[in-house]
């Protein structure tokens, strides 16, 4: 890191050997993710996206794909909304996300977890059940609609459905978590003595905030704003169902043209378009936000001109925050106005559990449907779920798969965010992108072209494919989690260690790895989830053959949303519930 | 049964190998034929796999000692099995697919031939059977309405488009398939002149719905939870999606009159290696007898119609192959969509989102 520019710009002859074997540490730690990219994403998705310049009818060159995308505004318009909803959603998902994000890194640790628990609920339920929740709460006779009616509030039921506002609640409600488990490693870590001081030296709580802590938070905020915006881009099922035809997103018809029309010619064409608006907005975000703070060095302090907007920009919201403060200060009264945050805080999560609260009922109803409230109780679907082989052998593979999943790609992400937090290579950006790549590419066409590469090496329905197919989509996540986490780690206590002799691999374990715990904690968990909830490599790698919980829920939407689904996300929930409160009693007691 | 065998194992081995090596070969590859052959059949899954279990593959293996194991498939599995012909990786033997997908890959040379006509199976709908597919099972687009909410019965898709008469909240496909014909139906194109389909006419019948359309779905999950949530009135679809609907209680009416039909069925990846025992497997499921054991779970109509002579006439009217059903629809034509699906669905696209 610091230590191999600085003795490498020293050039003493008896230092070089030295700084080539530590430059080639570093930059060993990126390797394996970059290797594994390569094979299993670049590879793969480069063959089916070379397609898209090739003929569909009979091979040879052909722009005609790109052609047909140019000749009409549909794909033009249909992009457009893509980004507009994924960049609603990462805006909404920051806004509700850091006042949340806050509060817990407020909190005391054992307080701070057990809060954690409620944030991380909605990851538990599969996202096709929440959408279905979603359906029953915002719909004509949904949940929302029937208390409105019968307290006369309103007359005809409120429009909350097939609209931006229904994609919204879908979509905002499963980034929030995202949003605040990027931001918390970052909140915590900051020392609050910190706004304590500039407090002393005169500033207003206001100015304390926005200015020091706001500021210094900042990392996480643009990581998590990035991994909102990326992962946005590529929802389809959300807009889908809660949405309109306002609401089309690309991917839905990228699908299309795989899996329908089997055109992969213009079905590439569709991707590279989408992958190069992607990549050239991750270029602007970087401009604007400094975001290779997160891909390398403290670039906030390269742009002179852009930081003093930006500083300013902060004054401003200060000086805004500090007058709002003290009209409600003025209105409410302080006591009041110190609840607020906490008030704020648990609304937030009540939005984030509501849907599981009404998946568990839903559970245990005697219907035949997914209704609320249910007509009845039995547990006729809890008894399906547990009496099939087929269901407990696809829980039982998903979390084993998960665990592997968030195992390997846990160890390479963080190794790849270690390598590039240290090196001040000015490949670091494109570098940085590429891991963020998995993200853009729609899964579909991940998907297929991972299924021509593991039919050549044998791992269609197997494990070791699923594992390695959800480690590609899950490294994304690990990069950019840890990497946020390293913008607040201290590069002089390498040095530190250095001086006392410890070597770059006990200094990685008993330094660096220890103080960015946090961090890799939330990389384990996202990984995690990103395999449990994941179905389109599933779909294709498992070939229905090892099939995992979201591929065995899906073929049981086939003819009917049945209860089961209900009762596996109950049973899941609890089960997952369970584990997480045992982990956190053993690491107390630890 | 096992002369088709022996003459389908000679003909893939004589193309590869040459005769003298069919002829050493080939005692040996019947043997294992007979012997027992698991093969792996990708059907719709969900309620269909039980289903087909107990009317096909139960007495399959019974009948020939084989074994079959049953995976769900995908809506439209065409990039699954075209992955898995190209790279001759096949997790599949046979699999479930619908005319829009055989006419996809079968153009694209991807099916294996299933080895019989409908000389050998004379009841079958003569539209069940190519020389690559054998049509199980008919489902129907139809539409539905909630009988609770609307008073005055729909019968044409001429009342479904009149707004005025038939107040309700309508929901439609997101998809111009069916879409498209059920406009021009509506605007009094007879059913048998419905193809080749006049694009204008449909779209300028359409713009006239479209601001009454409240859900366009997407998925068919979805509309049995539109129906049965009632979250709209009047609703298009597939009838065993409404019936689902119905069976579990919600007051709704399924209206057969001027419905399009289409058939899923049964096929081969090419090149696959134990396509002998699928081949039989799918001759044995031409049986009327085992297509009639499928429609008592499912409400999917038999391609045999000689299925009927056993089906309860109380389970034929919710079917849509049974007789009285059946007059009133037509089938959809796929040519027709295979040549100009891609340019309709963009401009439909273009049109939904405008």
């Amino acid at each position: 890191m610091s230590v191999a520019s600085s003795s490498s710009t020293e050039g003493a002859a008896p230092l070089a050997p030295r700084s080539a074997r530590v430059r080639l540490t570093a930059t060993w730690l990126v390797a394996p993710g970059l290797a594994f990219l390569a094979v299993f994403f670049l590879y793969p998705v480069a063959s089916l996206l070379f397609l898209s310049v090739t003929d569909p009818e009979g091979g040879g060159w052909s722009l005609r794909s790109f052609a047909r995308i140019a000749s009409t505004d549909v794909y033009l318009r249909v992009l457009g909304i893509t980004f507009r909803v994924a960049g609603s959603t990462a805006v909404l998902s920051l806004l509700i996300g850091y006042p949340l994000a806050y509060w817990i890194a407020s909190l005391s640790e054992a307080v701070r977890n057990r809060a954690l628990l409620f944030v991380v609920v909605p990851f538990w339920t599969s996202y096709l059940v929440k959408t279905f929740a979603w359906m029953l709460i915002l719909g004509r006779n949904g949940v929302i609609n029937k208390l409105l009616m019968g307290a006369h509030v309103v007359d005809g039921p409120l429009p909350l459905l097939q609209n931006e506002f229904g994609v919204m609640v879908g979509m905002v409600h499963s980034m929030v978590p995202l949003a605040v488990i990027t931001m918390l490693p970052v909140l915590t870590s900051i020392d609050r003595r910190l706004v304590s001081a500039a407090q002393t030296l005169g500033a207003s709580p206001s100015h304390a905030f926005w200015m020091v802590y706001f500021k210094l938070s900042l990392p996480g905020v643009t990581a998590a704003g990035l991994l909102v915006f990326i992962s946005s881009l590529g929802f389809f099922i959300v807009p889908a169902f809660l949405g309109g035809p306002q609401q089309t997103m690309l991917a839905q018809l990228i699908i299309t043209q795989i899996s329908e029309l089997l055109n992969w010619s213009f079905a590439g064409a569709l991707a590279v378009m989408m992958l190069a608006t992607a990549l050239a907005a991750f270029w602007i975000y970087d401009r604007v936000f400094g975001m290779s703070s997160i891909s390398g060095g403290a670039s906030v302090e390269t742009d002179g001109k852009l930081r003093r907007v930006g500083i300013e920009a902060l004054a401003l919201l200060a000086s805004a925050s500090e007058a709002l403060a003290a009209g409600a200060r003025a209105v409410l009264g302080r006591r009041v106005t110190a609840g607020l945050l906490p008030a704020a805080s648990w609304l937030i999560i009540a939005f984030l559990v509501l849907p599981t609260l009404l998946v568990i009922p839903i559970g245990f109803t005697s219907s035949e449907f997914l209704s609320f409230p249910p007509p009845g109780y039995s547990v006729r679907w809890f008894d399906t779920y547990f009496s099939s082989p087929l269901w407990i052998a696809a829980t039982l593979r998903s979390f084993g798969v998960a665990f592997a999943t968030a195992l390997v790609s846990t160890v390479i992400g963080a190794a790849a965010a270690i390598a590039l937090a240290g090196s001040r290579t000015r490949f670091g950006g494109a570098i940085f992108a590429f891991f963020l790549a998995p993200m853009i590419v729609p899964r579909v066409v991940i998907a297929v072209g991972m299924f021509y590469l593991f039919a050549r090496l044998g791992l269609v329905a197997t494990n070791t494919g699923l594992v390695i197919g959800h480690s590609v989509l899950a490294l994304p996540f690990t990069v950019v989690t840890v990497t946020a986490i390293l913008k607040t780690y201290d590069p002089r206590l390498d040095q530190a260690a250095a001086t006392l002799g410890a070597n770059r691999a006990r200094t990685l374990a008993y330094v660096t790895v220890p103080i960015i715990r946090g961090g890799l904690v939330a990389a384990f968990l996202f990984a995690f989830i990103t395999s449990f909830d994941e179905l389109t490599i599933a779909i294709f790698i498992s070939g229905g053959i090892a099939t995992t919980l979201p591929k065995q829920m899906w073929d049981d939407m086939i003819l009917q949303l049945n209860p089961t689904l209900a009762a596996v996300s109950t049973v899941v929930f609890v089960v997952v519930t369970a584990l997480l409160l045992v982990a956190q009693r053993l690491r107390r007691t630890a | 049964m096992s002369k088709t065998t022996l003459e389908t194992t000679r003909r893939g081995l004589l193309t590869a190998a040459g005769g003298l090596a069919a002829a050493i070969a080939a005692p040996g590859l019947i043997g294992r034929a007979a012997a027992a052959t698991q093969i792996t059949v990708a059907d719709p899954g969900g309620p269909f796999g039980p289903a087909f279990r107990k009317a096909f593959y139960d007495p399959f293996e019974k009948a020939t000692g084989n074994k079959v194991v049953n995976v769900a498939r995908e809506a439209e599995p065409t990039a699954q099995f075209k992955a898995m012909v190209e790279t001759k990786s096949y997790i599949w033997d046979v699999c479930t697919l619908t005319l829009s997908a055989r006419d996809i890959l079968a153009k694209q040379g991807l099916l294996e031939p299933i080895g019989f006509g409908r000389n050998e199976a004379p009841k079958l709908m003569p539209e069940a059977i190519s020389e690559n597919w054998m049509g199980t099972d008919v489902y129907s687009t139809v539409f539905a309405y909630r009988t609770d909410r609307v008073k005055t019965p729909l019968n044409s898709w001429a009342d479904f488009f009149d707004v005025e008469k038939f107040p309700g909240r309508r929901s439609m496909r997101k998809n111009p398939i069916d879409s498209l014909e059920q406009a021009l139906l509506a605007d009094g194109v007879p059913l048998d002149k419905l193809y080749p389909l006049d694009v204008e006419r449909a779209f300028k019948k359409l713009n006239a719905i479209k601001p009454h359309i409240a859900v366009w779905w997407t998925g068919g999950a979805q509309t049995t939870q539109l129906l049965q949530s009632g979250e709209v009135d009047i609703i298009t679809g597939w009838n065993a999606r409404f019936q689902a609907a119905i069976d579990g209680g919600t007051p709704a009416k399924i209206v057969w009159n001027q419905g399009l039909y289409s058939i899923e069925g049964w096929s081969i990846p090419k090149g696959c290696p134990r396509a002998d025992v699928a081949r039989a497997f799918i001759k044995f499921c031409s049986d009327p007898e085992r297509q009639a054991a499928i429609t008592e779970g499912l409400a999917y109509g038999p391609t045999n119609l000689d299925a009927y002579k056993t089906i309860p006439a109380k389970r034929a009217e919710d079917l849509p192959t049974s007789p009285n059903n059946l007059k009133k629809m037509a089938i959809a034509d796929e040519n027709w969509w295979s040549a100009n699906r891609a340019a309709v669905t963009e401009r439909f696209n273009s049109w939904i989102l405008s």
